[in-house]
């Protein structure tokens, strides 16, 4: 049985129909993801057991009639995002072994619909940046080219048939830029949709939980699943919102609509990766969207709000890690030389480097003149693709601007902050975005960023599948 | 030199609350440690915090209590510090804008007249957890049963001038904030926390001297205490023409004194922001209205009531009123046993002593009010003398039992039967023929003395009125 290629959709038919057991379904996508795994990095933990015990919990809730909209779906959850049975590693040394005491929403929502998590995917020391590289198990390899990053581990499961589904955290745009670089969809759900309770965000005001699949169509089926109302996350949308437009309701139809196009951001990224992007914007335009040229200002200042603002949050947030209730305890005299030893156990040098970072941002004297000043641009950004969303539908945007980071090559950090060019900005407008697949540079994938207006992402999914090419191209490595 | 002294005063008060502020674990004591704890109040990593609204209405009521200005949208803000204490490495606070500002309350100044001292600045936060550190030398616990309990922290501004004052200023606090229903403010338990700030500057000049900050005051008189300590020490250092450090100051109850706690006061680095992960605090004009129009009466107010409808004298108002369990009492019972004075005097005087004797608090004892009200009714029928009604109430009151309940078990019924007395009252007037002889030779106060005979014979059960009556009927004859 190949997984690959199948949509959701068929396959939840086929596992509700008893054409193929939940228990056989998973059975042989832990055969692939052992044999795979091995080459890429995938997985910082393949659930075995467990995914075998959920698979036969649902074969047997099918028996009795329960009707699951994920039935026997194999889900990747990126390891930042607990799940109360497998160890949670948090891309820190010190969780190896930490099984946190709850599961998140998005994982539990998943789970109740018939859902089946195989693993937990690699991510960078403690999941901070939008690649792998800098993860204590070393970095997942794209699936595409050996030499280099995958970018997420959860699309490299994905395009590699490991998993139908990817849960995955998107803060600065890890996830569409993974999506990106694999070849596969990838959503960034907008403010409000997808609870993030139980998810280790760095940057509590820019991380979401996505989903990442090989169709618009995919992402949808888990979206309209693990999107709604959660008290555990104060930020969701207020009931009403939900009542109002249903859980993922379209808000226009998805074949005529008028994409604008900043043409200045098209200007940015690297030759090869700007001829994907024209290409695509000739197909969309006989496809019979309606492109229309406008002005987005603000990308490079919005690049660099968002590190203030996302390092003052993570020197906050990653503040528990001390020794004391989280992290690995040191030996030490006292308790300013435990917290100190304590940290450099727990915390790895990208890690430390944004706490040292947001703590001087924080700092006297510092956080008039870097946070103060940063918060104000956000709200121009907001404002700014606010307005560009009235004289448009979707607003489409690069991914990328350069190929995925050479594993050959010593990672510089800021490079690496900024390959987020693209992506942060949509974060801190809140607004929904997909990354479809757009092209290639050689053998390498490239997507394309769609954002939508809020509320907006089955709209998204629909004209994904729309306008991505029919891809039914697979790395070679992959298990047959 | 004469010196002016300079107090400002911090108190944070525990809200009473059914759940703690950002997490459904209940808000309550309990001896076991880390039993009332959740990924949220542990600082989970991915657990958020959700917001109490109980919480945000005793904060506003706490605010509208003490005479401020209501913030109509205010922000939970994160003060990042390191502490085991706390288990995410910040304490979420309102940093920015407190929810309540610029209040005041009244309290009497040293020479007995009316000052208004001004209250900065009320504002919410979440408890920490406690340590426990173990005597045997082999490390620190802690238990977070604590964390994330709601707390409201008033501020002074700098403007009381004695340790007087600052013990009349938490007075009133306690009381405005009991009566609010906000919170029981046992500084006892901890559930009503003070530190002091002090500073001595010579009488008749504006610059403020350098200010000590003083810990570990478990009660009101140890407020004053340590502020007096403090104020002399300052005097001695200021008079030696040296300077007052800026320090923390302990408070050492068995010594009676201050040490130092922590050298020179850092102006620590918080690195306060919004925290991203909780709405903005939005108030309704019409919400706080609302409350403002909820707020029970005052003790003051309840004092001049009492004299007024009840015709109680100030002394009774004021007892009866000192706590809003007193005064709840007492209005219970009047409830049912309309007779203001005589409620007082039971209140403020039989069970009083029983309260303090036995040690329990009015709130939770066995002698409710409607047992006060049967016991005063069954006096007023004459069921019972007041003598037996006495021991009645301490009986009912060790054992549970309603004074009716007692007074049948026990047979002290009254005895109100002519023949029965008469008996009784010819064989005491037998035995004291002088009195007799002094009664009818004009001394007629020694009618006292043989009820008190006769009373004595029946063990108090004798309706005292009828053996009065009896007695000057036979001796007449």
């Amino acid at each position: 049985m190949d997984l690959r290629g199948k949509p959701v959709r068929k396959m939840v038919e086929a596992v509700s129909s008893k054409e193929v057991s939940a228990y056989q379904l998973i059975e042989k996508t832990l055969e692939n993801c052992a044999l795979v795994n091995e080459a890429l990095n995938i997985f910082s933990v393949i659930a075995g057991v467990d995914a075998l015990e959920q698979a036969r919990a649902i074969d047997k809730r099918l028996e009795v009639g329960e009707n699951l909209p994920l039935a026997g779906i194999p889900v990747a959850v990126k390891d930042d995002i607990f799940y109360g049975v497998l160890p949670t590693g948090l891309g820190s040394a010190a969780f190896k072994e930490f099984i946190p005491p709850y599961t998140a929403t998005a994982v539990e929502r998943l789970m109740d619909a018939g859902a089946i998590v195989i693993g937990k995917t690699n991510i960078g020391d403690m999941g901070l940046g939008s690649s792998t590289v800098s993860s204590p198990n070393g970095p997942t390899v794209n699936p595409w080219d050996a030499g280099y990053a995958a970018g997420s581990a959860g699309a490299a499961a994905v395009i590699t048939g490991l998993c139908m589904l990817a849960l995955e955290s998107d803060t600065g745009g890890a996830l569409r830029q993974g999506a990106s670089h694999c070849g596969v969809a990838g959503l960034r759900p907008g403010m409000g949709r997808v609870s993030r309770y139980g998810l280790n965000a760095d940057s509590s005001s820019f991380a979401q939980v996505g989903v990442t699949a090989l169709s618009g169509d995919d992402i949808l089926c888990a979206l309209e699943v693990i999107s709604g109302p959660d008290g555990r996350d104060a930020s969701l949308a207020a009931e009403d919102k939900w009542a109002a437009g249903g859980r993922v309701a379209p808000d226009l139809q998805s074949e005529s609509l008028t994409i604008g196009y900043p043409a200045a951001a098209f200007d940015l990224p690297e030759p090869e990766i700007r001829e994907v992007y024209e290409k695509a914007r000739e197909r969309y335009q006989a496809g019979g969207y309606r492109l229309t040229e406008i002005d987005l200002g603000l990308l490079p200042e919005a690049l660099r709000a968002y590190y203030v603002i996302c390092l003052a949050e993570t020197s906050s947030n990653h503040a528990r890690f001390d020794g004391i209730r989280f992290g690995r305890a040191a030996e030490a005299g006292d308790l300013e030389e435990l917290y100190a030893k304590s940290r450099r156990l727990t915390l790895g040098p990208e890690a430390r480097r944004r706490s040292i970072f947001g703590t001087y941002i924080l700092g006297k004297g510092h956080y008039d003149r870097y946070y103060r000043q940063a918060l104000k641009i956000w709200n121009l950004v907001r404002r700014e693709f606010n307005r560009v969303l009235k004289e448009c539908d979707l607003l489409m945007l690069p991914v990328v601007k350069a190929a995925p980071v050479r594993l050959d090559e010593e990672a510089n950090f800021l490079e690496n902050w900024g390959a987020d060019l693209f992506t942060a900005p949509v974060s801190m407008a809140g607004l929904p975005a997909i990354s479809l697949p757009a092209g290639q540079v050689g053998k390498m994938p490239v997507g394309l960023q769609l954002v939508g207006r809020p509320f907006s992402e089955k709209l998204l999914t629909a004209v994904c599948d729309r306008l991505a090419p029919e891809n039914k191209l697979f790395p070679h490595r992959g298990p047959s | 030199m004469e010196y002016e002294v300079i107090i400002g005063l911090e108190v944070h008060v525990e809200l009473h609350t059914e759940s703690k502020l950002f997490c459904s674990c209940p808000n309550r004591f309990v001896q076991e440690p880390n039993i009332n704890t959740c990924p949220v109040c542990l600082g989970f990593p991915g657990a958020m915090p959700q917001m109490n609204e109980e919480a945000v209405e005793q904060a506003l009521k706490a605010s509208l209590a003490l005479n401020c200005e209501i913030a109509l949208t205010s922000y939970f803000d994160r003060k990042n510090y390191f502490y085991p204490d706390m288990p995410k490495g910040y304490q979420i606070s309102q940093y920015f804008v407190p929810i309540g500002s610029r209040g005041s309350l009244l309290i009497e100044d040293d020479l007995g007249s009316e000052k208004q001292v001004r209250i900065g600045r009320v504002h919410m936060e979440e408890d920490a957890g406690k340590l426990v550190h173990s005597i045997s030398g082999e490390g620190s616990m802690v238990d977070y049963n604590r964390a994330g309990v709601p707390l409201v922290e008033i501020v002074t501004e700098p403007n009381l001038r004695s340790p007087g004052e600052s013990r009349r200023y938490l007075e009133q606090l306690k009381s405005i904030l009991q009566y609010a229903g906000v919170s029981d403010c046992k500084m006892e338990e901890g559930s009503l926390r003070c530190d002091a700030n002090i500073s001595l500057r010579p009488a008749g000049t504006e610059t403020f001297g350098s200010k000590t900050e003083l810990k570990n005051m478990n009660s009101f008189k140890a407020v004053e205490k340590s502020l007096e300590y403090e104020i002399d020490r300052q005097k001695k250092i200021l008079d030696s023409g040296q300077e007052v450090i800026s320090q923390t100051l302990r408070w050492e109850e068995d010594r009676q004194e201050t040490i130092m706690m922590r050298g020179k006061l850092e102006a620590h680095d918080y690195r306060c922001f919004t925290d991203p992960e909780l709405a903005p605090i939005k108030l309704g004009a019409e919400k706080v209205e609302e409350a403002r129009a909820a707020l029970p009466e005052m003790a003051d107010a309840k004092a001049a009531r009492y004299g007024r409808d009840y015709g109680l004298p100030p002394y009774d108002a004021g007892v009866l009123t000192a706590s809003r369990a007193l005064a709840d009492y007492f209005e219970a019972c009047l409830a049912i046993y309309d007779n203001p004075k005589v409620v007082s005097n039971w209140v403020m005087g039989e069970l009083t002593a029983c309260l303090n004797e036995e040690g329990q608090e009015i709130e939770t004892c066995a002698f409710g009010p409607e047992k006060m009200a049967e016991l005063l009714k069954m006096i007023e029928e004459q069921v019972i003398s007041g003598k037996i009604a006495k021991e009645v109430l301490v009986k009912s009151f060790r054992g549970g039992k309603t004074p009716r309940q007692v007074v049948e078990e026990e047979g002290l019924l009254q005895i109100s039967d002519h023949g029965e007395l008469e008996a009784v009252v010819e064989k005491v007037l037998a035995e004291n023929p002088d009195s007799v002889e002094k009664y009818r030779a004009g001394a007629t106060k020694v009618i006292g003395f043989l009820v008190g005979q006769v009373m004595k014979e029946t063990k108090g059960k004798a309706n005292p009125q009828l053996v009065n009556e009896l007695l000057v009927k036979k001796i007449d004859g």
